[in-house]
């Protein structure tokens, strides 16, 4: 790493006639490139670049508790091969027996739909890199679609993985609509909206764990304060905790109410930095809000709302603390997230397995948020400033 | 725009009209308005009601949070300061001297640790009141673990928005293939850690001098602030076991150390992400001119840079201090005791065999959300175009 | 730190500048006299600030050196040259008040309170803010933050004031008002000046001497008078005047210029096929249709103050007359247009050269 200034190292820097004498400080100065930026690097190789290696170990080995400390034997990618093929598919992956005729239609459909991207993208002629980038995105794209053929069009159950996804693809949906709704809304010439502002901001600050604990108490179906109307329905002996898609949409409507107000914020910004002069001469020209919203707003902050939904799905991947809470991950395994997996692995003093699903994780997490990234966000961001 | 009253051409407008149609430009029309109130304050509903039922569960006893919904206080049902009381009664060290205590413990193991390469002042075991403990390291832990994070973090966001870098591609590569050697050296081989890492660290320096100069592929700012920002996708268990290991090794588990520095890093990138958008958005004749003048990098920094970004420095600093206050995971894996922190307290209510101590626990949660509530009121315009900066032109 | 110096020469050799494939400067060489005030004119793209920026050393030079007086500072730091520079921006700090403005440079040569306080109010007194030294910048109006940069600079007494485009945020007024107090401080100084601008009236009342560059390439270096009386090629000479220089595309010949049904005597003698004849507005005159060398119909007049500009159209060409300002004529009207010899300019129309 090297200064800027090129000219520091060089020759006749301090020529004759200008008394100089290089002091600390002076040396400091000249260096302050490195200075400035190695406290953040050496940090993050110490504890996240480090760590990541370090679990790629832990990953490929049978760990063993002995007197002096950890014992690691190299078993290749058995961790892994576990979640994948053998005794822990179920967990990770679902149960799998098969597709029927709903399943393979839904398959082959995303695999067209995949190919025949693929086809477009060599015909626009994609560098080998962003070719590379494609054919991943692709395999975990028809990856995914069989899974889902597989576990939920069968009507079989499903593994972490796909709870994971579920976490991220529904939640971040639900938030992003709401939040965007209710920016909207704030955005207009409504008396008092600095109240509802700073109201709907208060859920980000709530400590996720506080969140969750709130949520079961509430959602308690005898003394939560909702008994009335659970009684009312004819629900007073139903327990939400176990069905299984109860309890997922209910850890879903925990974590919006977390979230919402991050999107609503953002998206509320935006809004109010949209070019008041098209608003006021459509305005002057009639449109209804709506109008207005579709056709000048929106595509106005199409860039900050593909930003901000990548920043709440890398952050989505890693739910962990709400259905740890609210349902343990039950009722089985119906709620458990990959995070939680992870974490339940290493209670079990799993360590090898608790790191392989882990790094199933961050690699999961990595190729769906690059994706989106790289043809979602870029794309529009190049838009916008183009 | 609310000044503009230009009325519309018709002057006669039937009755759908006048419920449909905004009476004025910058205004809205009166169903809108019915419609777009009842979402607000549903919404404001949906949003403090389980702060509501949290803060009076806080005030009810086992009695009545077991017999079922009770809504009002004074009411329905008698609040009592039972949660409140039990925080104390469990803990024989909760007396009405507890919190001065606490201070003066804090104090004197700060200043031991100042003076620990001088004189040998051994740290006092905290023996006292849990929730004061678990409060005080919270405040500890966030107020250090933010301070840390947002000098390493702006300061290395101002260098990668003003200074150019070309770190080599070989010599990072180096730097990897090192690693994982020192790793797999220790965990496979039992090499000691620290032999390890020094002649990992003095091979890695001496290849490259040697080959350094033979690389050619180089990266460039926007590597590196991209390297920086994607670590925050990291979930952290994929960190936690490797670094709870490293903390065991140097016998640093259950201090605040340990998670002062973990919390540091974990917000690094939100941190640099955000106010390298700030300092690149600065007019550089400001820093040229005082290069001219002769001011060195740290004082330009310093003195000219920083206070002029303090609207997103505050931005930025309430963010990661909430970030730091809610932190669970790391917390559980890195303090068992001495290290405490309040959500490890929350937490801990739902141990037992009495189940959860409801009015208990909302009382942490309580103390836990008052802090956070009240700066988030005060800064919250702050947040949202901190966050947007960072957001459209990251 | 506040005796006067006198001025030092700076000079430019062969200094070459690009920016990846961008050649932003090619081969400057410019030698600027002790005490001089040099004026770098030019439009926005024209290498101008670029070669400012490479003497203040905040950007390099690709090739060459650069000198200021007997020292080569192509290599040195910006800090070590002993210059100072007014911004297009000020580029005053926000934060700071107008007497920790004026006083940073000194503050950062760690020059102790007491000297620097009055080297502050002697440098303030010089720009008459002496009133304001508590205030800041936001509180100012554009004429007086203009003087908090120029106090900052004129501090140190450095060896060369570097100033890019320092006037052209101020309103019309003040501008010319600035003007002068920054000629007359320039001259009370002594301090070579080098000054960037896309200003002709600037260069041409403050210069000493009028550099013009286009594309990166020097055209012309000279003082204003013989700049505006003698331009080197037909891009300065249709650079500097307002309005612009007359310009009719035809041939020379002999002892003639052939323009379309026009010839005119010229002041050259030669013979180019693709030639162009330059004359000033102020140097034509109407005339009756029949006596004129050129003819024309009125297109418009404005009435200016002192004078009237009357454009008159000759075929599919416009030419601009600055005619007494009781002149009034019909648009349409045919009118004919005079001019003696000696106030023509003659250029080739291929390369631009003046033809002399």
């Amino acid at each position: 790493m090297t200064n800027a200034n090129n000219t520091t190292d060089q020759p006749g820097l301090f020529p004759a006639g200008l008394s100089y004498r290089e002091t600390w400080g002076e040396w400091f100065d000249r260096h302050s490139g490195t200075f400035f930026i190695a406290p953040a690097v050496t940090l993050i190789l110490i504890f996240a670049i480090f760590p990541t290696f370090y679990s790629i170990v832990f990953a490929l080995s049978r760990v063993k508790f002995s007197a002096d400390g950890l014992k690691f034997r190299f078993v290749w990618f058995q961790n892994f091969q576990k979640q994948f093929l053998t005794n822990e598919q179920i967990h990770f992956l679902g149960r799998l027996e098969g597709m029927n005729a709903i399943g393979w239609i839904f398959s082959l459909a995303v695999i067209a739909a995949v190919v025949w991207w693929l086809y477009r993208s060599v015909r626009s002629g994609a560098s080998w890199i962003g070719m590379t980038g494609r054919l991943i995105s692709a395999a975990m794209a028809i990856g995914l679609a069989l899974l889902l053929g597989a576990t939920l069009l069968y009507g079989n159950q499903w593994g972490t993985l796909m709870t994971t996804l579920f976490y991220v693809v529904v939640g971040c949906s639900i938030q992003f609509v709401i939040g965007t709704g209710l920016a909207f809304l704030c955005s207009q010439p409504i008396a008092g909206k600095s109240f509802f502002r700073v109201i709907f901001f208060i859920p980000l600050m709530i400590t996720p764990l506080g969140v969750g604990y709130a949520f079961k108490m509430i959602l308690d179906i005898t003394k939560g304060p909702f008994q009335p109307f659970w009684e009312f329905i004819g629900l007073r002996d139903w327990a939400w905790s176990t069905d299984a898609w109860a309890a997922r949409w209910f850890i879903v409507v925990g974590d919006s109410w977390q979230w919402i107000p991050f999107i609503f914020i953002v998206m509320l910004a935006a809004l109010e930095n949209v070019s008041k002069d098209q608003v006021e001469a459509a305005q002057v020209d009639g449109a209804s809000s709506v109008q207005i919203f579709r056709d000048i707003i929106w595509p106005q902050i199409v860039p900050v709302a593909a930003t901000v939904i990548l920043i709440r799905m890398i952050e989505a991947f890693k739910i962990v603390d709400l259905p740890n809470i609210m349902t343990s991950g039950g009722p089985g395994i119906a709620t458990e997230s990959m995070s939680l997996h992870s974490f339940f692995l290493w209670r079990a003093n799993d360590y090898g397995s608790s790191a392989a699903v882990a790094y199933l994780l961050l690699i999961v997490t990595v190729i769906l948020c690059s994706s989106f990234f790289n043809y979602v966000v870029l794309k529009q961001l190049r838009k916008a400033h183009a | 725009m609310s000044d503009a009253t230009y009325k519309l051409e018709k002057t006669n407008r039937t009755l759908m009209e006048r419920l449909f149609e905004p009476p004025a430009i910058g205004k809205m029309s009166p169903v809108a308005n019915v419609v777009a109130y009842s979402i607000l304050v549903f919404w404001s509903a949906f949003v403090l009601f389980p702060l509501y039922w949290v803060v009076i569960t806080a005030f009810k006893d086992s009695k009545v949070v077991n017999e079922g919904p009770y809504y009002l206080p004074f009411v329905d049902f008698q609040p009592t300061l039972d949660g409140w009381r039990a925080q104390f009664a469990t803990d024989q060290f909760c007396d009405p001297y507890a919190i001065g205590r606490q201070v003066l413990l804090l104090a004197y193991n700060s200043v031991a640790f100042v003076l620990s390469p001088l004189v040998n002042l051994q740290p006092m075991e905290p023996q006292i009141c849990k929730v004061y403990l678990a409060f005080t390291n919270s405040i500890v832990i966030s107020v250090v673990s933010t301070t840390l994070c947002i000098v390493i973090g702006s300061m290395a966001a101002y260098a990668l928005a003003r200074i150019q870098y070309k770190p080599k591609f070989g010599n990072i590569f180096m730097f990897v293939l090192l690693t994982l050697l020192a790793i797999v050296a220790t965990t496979y081989a039992g090499v000691h850690w620290f032999a390890a890492a020094t002649v990992g660290l003095a091979l890695f320096f001496l290849l490259a001098r040697a080959f350094g100069k033979h690389f050619r592929a180089r990266l460039g700012n926007g590597d590196i602030l991209f390297w920086i920002i994607s670590q925050r996708i990291l979930p952290p268990v994929v960190v936690v076991i490797p670094v709870y290991m490293m903390f065991q090794a140097v016998g640093m588990i259950d201090t605040h150390f340990a998670l002062i520095l973990v919390y540091a890093v974990a917000n690094l990138p939100i941190v640099v992400w955000l106010m390298h958008d700030f300092f690149a958005n600065l007019p550089i004749e400001l820093e040229e001119s005082a290069q001219l003048d002769g001011a060195t990098r740290l004082g330009i920094f310093w003195d000219i840079v920083l206070p002029l970004t303090r609207p997103g420095l505050a931005a930025v600093t309430l963010l990661t201090l909430i970030l730091n206050w809610n932190e669970y995971i790391f917390a559980v894996f890195l303090s068992t005791s001495k290290a405490q922190t309040m959500p490890i307290m929350v937490a801990a209510k739902n141990a037992g065999e009495r189940g959860i101590l409801w009015w208990e626990m909302c009382a942490v949660i309580v103390v836990m959300i008052i802090p956070v509530i009240i700066m988030a009121i005060l800064l919250q315009r702050f947040i949202a175009k901190g966050v947007l900066l960072g957001a459209v032109k990251g | 730190m506040s005796s006067p110096k006198s001025g030092v020469p700076v000079s430019f050799d062969k200094v070459k500048k690009s920016f990846g494939p961008v050649r932003v400067l090619e081969e400057l060489n410019l030698q600027v006299q002790p005490g001089e005030f040099l004026v770098l004119l030019g439009a926005s793209g024209s290498g101008k600030t670029t070669a400012l920026r490479i003497l203040s050393g905040l950007e390099t030079a690709t090739e060459g050196r650069v000198r200021i007086g007997d020292r080569d500072v192509t290599d040195i730091l910006p800090k070590y040259r002993d210059i100072s520079m007014v911004f297009q921006s000020y580029a005053l700090y926000p934060h700071k008040t107008v007497g920790e403005n004026i006083g940073f440079p000194l503050k950062v040569r760690k020059v102790n309170p007491a000297e620097r306080d009055v080297a502050v109010r002697e440098a303030a007194a010089q720009v008459q803010l002496d009133q304001l030294l508590h205030r800041y910048p936001r509180e100012l109006s554009g004429g007086q933050r203009q003087r908090v940069a120029l106090a900052r600079a004129i501090i140190r007494r450095p060896s060369v004031f570097l100033m890019d485009e320092p006037l052209s945020n101020l309103d019309a007024k003040l501008r010319g008002h600035m003007r002068a107090e920054l000629k007359h401080l320039q001259q009370s100084l002594g301090i070579t000046t080098i000054y960037v601008t896309h200003d002709q009236i600037e260069a041409m009342t403050l210069a000493h001497r009028v550099a013009i560059l286009e594309k990166g390439v020097l055209q012309q270096l000279d003082t204003p008078a013989r700049i505006y009386n003698d331009p080197a090629n037909l891009f300065v000479a249709q650079f500097i005047g307002s309005p612009p220089m007359n310009i009719v595309k035809g041939s020379l010949e002999a002892a003639h210029f052939m323009a379309q049904d026009a010839k005119i005597v010229s002041p050259v003698k030669g013979k180019v096929a693709n030639a162009v004849l330059g004359v000033r507005p102020e140097d034509c005159s109407i005339t009756s249709p029949a006596k004129g060398a050129l003819k024309g119909t009125v297109y418009t007049t404005e009435l200016i103050g002192d004078h009237t500009l009357v454009t008159l159209k000759i075929g599919s060409d416009f030419l601009t007359v600055k005619a007494a300002k009781d002149y009034t004529a019909r648009p349409g009207e045919l009118v004919g247009v005079t001019f003696s010899k000696d106030q023509l300019y003659v250029f080739d129309a291929g390369d631009g050269k003046r033809l002399r």
